[in-house]
């Protein structure tokens, strides 16, 4: 297995539809650890595909340079780089069998017959796939599809595995399974996997560490509880969590936060924190699971609380989402299953200020 | 509650049933056109078959005969012994052949590399190309035939014959636009499976692309077999002529051989209609290209 890193990389790609240049990636660089599940997170056209495809072969990049095992591998073809990718689209080839589009590779490589058949048997029986070899990728429901993908890279037992976007063509249920299928792949074949989603539950769950980008920039690289507890800016903040984030607008002053008509306590421990600001515009994030019901407000301080008129609740069974309105924005609160609240209530609501996050209002840095 | 559900599902009906009609009158009408269509397409080829087997002998003037009064297979044999039939027909393949097979290499080959591939200046390059479809071609007739003939001095050969249909641009252009349609992604996993550009082509591209080719392939083995005009510029001898311009020959001063002339135009349609219904499978699907989200 192997180690990957970005030295400050960059990619620009003419703009076809405006003219000029574009650029994807700016500057990245960061190192990704031998057998270590990497995620690359955020929305479309962030740069997080680009960058999947560099580390590949299938795009160089225009600056910097990018190591695979300590070599630099800027102008190595993808097939010299020991990698192998999985598709978004699966990228079967629809005219081969199954059997052929998992040796394919193995094939070119010139390896002998009896390791291919060796390889290839490995791979299918590991992904349930032995009764369907002689099938056409069309003769497959989009599942095993998936699973043959996955075995197409597990049978060239390749250095790193790169996913893009693997589980976004299947439905909940099964991209649920699959999820759980690729952390036990992980774990069983050790490898380094470097995996792209713009989903951040897939991201959460599978990854040992997080690469959210946006706009081609790095906004954090961090553990998924890490990037939840202490989001970099308020880019991350508000896309890592569902729902989202709430931001406030608030004026520091002293050891309270205006926001509105409110008037909130910092916690006593953090109050020299913020000092600097006092009296400046900020922004508060408090995430919605940090929004209690006040009869459901068990084992926290309840003495930031606040009545207000709630305009819209939706019912998930275990919990509900209630939005109401401080000044222009709509907030979330996620509130107990058990809770009676409903449209058009003026219920109390507490506000757990030991979780908020604060940001600065022209940076949006976390302060 | 109940009695408006009643009324809806009333006025439902209605509107079903007018609909249905409607739909009904649409399709008798569209019926009746293609049926009007289908004689007219089949007719001239009823008429050439029955009269190919009339020997009606040399006539200036001719009247159709809708059922024949006589059967006689005279005017084959004439066609094949007293002519140099067989090697015009040996030529019409060979020609057609050759020409087919050179479309769907250097077409595929340049289709796949303005779909698919980035290099400086692609863009300009295919617009161009594109353009020179506006001249007409009779505008370049004679500039190409004055270098077949008279520069490259190739009267009366092959070479000449299939040299300015080797390929075409309509031929890239519809390999462009058929492989613009396959997924890049396959030519990314290939890469990453340790193919070389070519293999790609060869094993990737290729077999996924045989709806496009059999739509060229049969659009470019018809348009060659029927040409008439360049071969008969650049043949002088029989043993080189076409069958299309051998054809031709049954047209005398004063006088057409029509039992001649229709055998021969039989025997010259059976290789397309024979091309046609063996890769019929791949046409259909070639030709609703894009039609439906894959």
């Amino acid at each position: 297995m192997a180690s990957i890193r970005f030295d400050n990389v960059t990619k620009r790609f003419v703009d076809e539809k405006n003219g000029g240049m574009f650029t994807a990636v700016h500057g990245a660089s960061f190192e990704i650890k031998d057998q270590e599940f990497v995620v690359f997170v955020g929305p479309s056209g962030c740069g997080k595909t680009t960058s999947l495809r560099m580390i590949a072969g299938l795009e160089r990049q225009t600056d910097g340079d990018i190591l695979i095992d300590g070599r630099v591998v800027n102008t190595v073809h993808p097939k010299d780089r020991d990698i192998a990718m999985v598709f978004q689209d699966y990228a079967l080839y629809p005219h081969m069998s199954i059997s052929d589009n998992l040796s394919f590779g193995l094939k070119n490589m010139g390896r002998p017959a009896s390791e291919i058949k060796e390889k290839v048997d490995y791979a299918a029986n590991v992904l349930g796939l032995s009764h369907l070899l002689d099938r056409k990728p069309k003769e497959m429901s989009g599942g095993q599809r998936q699973r043959v993908a996955v075995g197409r890279a597990i049978v060239r037992n390749p250095k790193v595995f790169l996913f893009d976007e693997p589980l976004s063509n299947l439905d909940a249920k099964l991209r649920v399974q699959m999820r759980i299928e690729l952390a036990q792949l992980h774990k069983r074949l050790g490898a380094t996997i470097v995996y792209v989603t713009h989903d951040q539950v897939e991201a959460m769950t599978l990854g040992q560490r997080i690469v959210v980008m946006n706009q081609g920039h790095i906004q954090q690289i961090a553990s998924p509880r890490e990037l939840y507890r202490n989001p970099a800016n308020m880019f991350v903040a508000g896309f890592i969590g569902s729902p989202p984030m709430n931001f406030f607008d608030a004026v520091l002053e002293g050891n309270k936060l205006r926001v509105g008509d409110m008037l909130l306590e910092i916690p006593a421990d953090r109050v020299a924190d913020y000092q600097g600001y006092n009296g400046k515009d900020i922004i508060l994030g408090l995430r919605p699971e940090d929004i209690h019901d006040i009869d459901f407000a068990y084992n926290i301080p309840t003495h930031n609380q606040a009545r207000v008129q709630v305009e819209v609740v939706e019912h998930l069974g275990a919990e509900n989402l209630v939005y109401f309105r401080v000044g222009e924005r709509m907030i979330t609160a996620k509130v107990a299953g058990e809770s009676s609240i409903t449209t058009g209530d003026t219920p109390t609501f507490v506000f757990n200020m030991d979780k908020m996050h604060l940001f600065d209002k022209t940076t949006e840095q976390r302060i | 509650m109940a009695e408006i559900r009643t009324a809806d599902t009333q006025m439902s009906t209605a509107a079903l049933q007018k609909r249905e009609s409607k739909r009904t009158v649409w399709r008798v009408i569209s019926y009746v056109i293609l049926s009007f269509w289908v004689l007219v397409t089949i007719i001239p080829m009823y008429w050439m078959v029955v009269t190919s087997f009339r020997d009606i002998g040399f006539s200036a003037t001719f009247t159709p005969e809708w059922f024949p009064s006589s059967f006689s297979i005279a005017t084959y044999i004439r066609f094949f012994t007293k002519t140099d039939a067989v090697q015009w027909l040996i030529n019409s393949l060979f020609v057609s052949g050759v020409i087919t097979l050179s479309n769907v290499l250097f077409a595929s080959l340049a289709g796949y590399a303005f779909a698919k591939l980035r290099f400086p200046g692609r863009n300009m390059i295919f617009w161009v190309l594109l353009a020179t479809m506006m001249i007409p071609a009779q505008a370049t007739l004679i500039p190409i035939y004055i270098m077949v003939v008279n520069v490259f001095n190739l009267a009366d050969t092959y070479i000449a014959v299939m040299l300015p249909f080797l390929v075409t641009v309509g031929n890239i252009f519809l390999m462009k636009q058929y492989m613009s349609t396959l997924p890049s992604t396959l030519i990314d996993a290939a890469r990453i499976d340790g193919c070389s550009e070519f293999k790609i082509f060869r094993k990737v591209i290729m077999p996924i692309s045989k709806p496009g080719v059999a739509v060229l392939a049969i659009f470019t083995f018809v348009s060659t077999w029927n040409e008439f005009f360049w071969p008969f510029l650049v043949t002088n001898s029989s043993g080189m002529r076409t069958i299309q311009v051998g054809l031709a020959t049954f047209k005398f001063a004063e006088t057409v051989d029509y039992g001649g002339l229709m055998a021969g135009s039989v025997i010259a349609a059976l290789p397309m209609i024979v091309l046609f219904f063996s890769l019929q499978r791949y046409f259909l699907q070639g030709i609703t290209i894009g039609a439906v989200k894959g």
